[in-house]
């Protein structure tokens, strides 16, 4: 294996886990969602942190709106006592559909790769 | 002794510090340059805007005067570009860092100026430059190449510059190269099969009109 600087190891694997973690944000999300009802972004990011999916609140935003657009979700604004107007965000019912076929292709993919892993 | 602003952010009034504003301004500016080429960009940077206009709100507790470690607290909580960069570089191209390729003035580095052949009038020039600028219509370079030639001629000799200053863009990687698409495995397999696309077309063309012409005969 050719010789490459520590440093740039320890990026290639950050970045390999982030890639990682960043397919199933949206299915987490989405699974949040559904666990919850409606949610605000806040919410979401707290679940998220605990499972130490995501850091920053800016990266939820991006995905947010992503996921909104799709059709997805869908949002609606609410009072709140300490500030501005809070989006709050639902799952829709065809958020749900893609959520279905998510949760089971992830199960499938869980499945292949522990196994890989367990006969290396 | 700090000079005091009043700002809009969110949709709320805040009086701020001088130099709080300051790194609230160069936070929310690189946010925007990072969400540029996301797709709904005015609504992440709202969304974000207002939450950080809720951040503030909370803590202030009627303070007054946001502070420039209530904006660094506010900046850790949503995180800076280069935080959220790796989560996020992913977007849309399969891990190519998109947004590293476009320099401070719009154009993209990864871009080479080429000559196009399969959009050439004559040597396929404008329809490179084209393609450099991200032009959508060739046809306005022509016409400023065309103006030129009265007004004054410059572009005649300028054209033979670039003619002979470029190679055509043969193969897919120099059309992705030319296009400004990151050169990766799947952009050119893309490329590649919309290539023998277009010869199959070619080839089944030139074997109906062949029929035709064999018909033509025959009758």
């Amino acid at each position: 294996m050719p010789y490459l600087c520590p440093k740039l190891q320890i990026m290639k694997l950050e970045n390999t886990i982030a890639q990682m973690k960043k397919g199933v944000l949206e299915m987490c999300i989405l699974s949040i969602l559904r666990q919850e009802g409606e949610a605000y972004p806040s919410d979401i990011i707290q679940r998220l942190k605990e499972a130490d999916l995501i850091v920053v609140e800016g990266t939820l935003y991006p995905l947010l709106t992503r996921l909104k657009n799709y059709g997805l979700l869908d949002y609606h604004w609410k009072e709140s006592s300490s500030g501005p107007p809070r989006k709050y965000f639902r799952i829709t019912d065809q958020g749900m559909e893609s959520l279905n076929t998510l949760t089971e292709s992830w199960n499938q993919f869980v499945q292949g790769v522990n196994q890989s892993i367990k006969n290396q | 002794m700090n000079k005091i602003l009043h700002i809009n952010v969110g949709g709320y009034p805040f009086s701020i510090d001088d130099t709080a504003f300051e790194k609230l301004d160069h936070y929310l500016i690189s946010l925007k340059k990072h969400f540029e080429r996301s797709e709904g960009c005015d609504e992440i940077m709202q969304d974000i805007e207002t939450r950080i206009a809720e951040i503030f709100q909370e803590r202030l507790a009627g303070r007054g005067i946001v502070s420039l470690s209530l904006v660094e607290q506010a900046i850790n909580i949503m995180g800076s570009p280069e935080a959220f960069g790796a989560e996020w570089s992913a977007e849309s191209s399969g891990g190519e860092k998109e947004h590293t390729t476009t320099s401070d003035w719009g154009i993209k580095t990864g871009k080479r100026l080429f000559r196009d052949p399969q959009d050439a009038k004559i040597a396929g020039v404008c329809a490179g430059v084209a393609h450099y600028f991200g032009i959508q219509e060739v046809v306005w370079v022509r016409l400023a190449f065309a103006l030129g030639i009265f007004a004054g001629g410059f572009t005649i000799p300028l054209y033979i510059i670039l003619w002979a200053a470029t190679r055509e863009a043969s193969s897919p990687s120099d059309r992705l190269a030319m296009k400004g698409e990151p050169i990766n495995v799947q952009n050119i397999a893309r490329k590649v099969e919309e290539e023998i696309d277009k010869i199959t077309d070619n080839f089944e063309s030139w074997r109906e009109e062949r029929q035709n012409r064999k018909k033509k005969w025959r009758g």
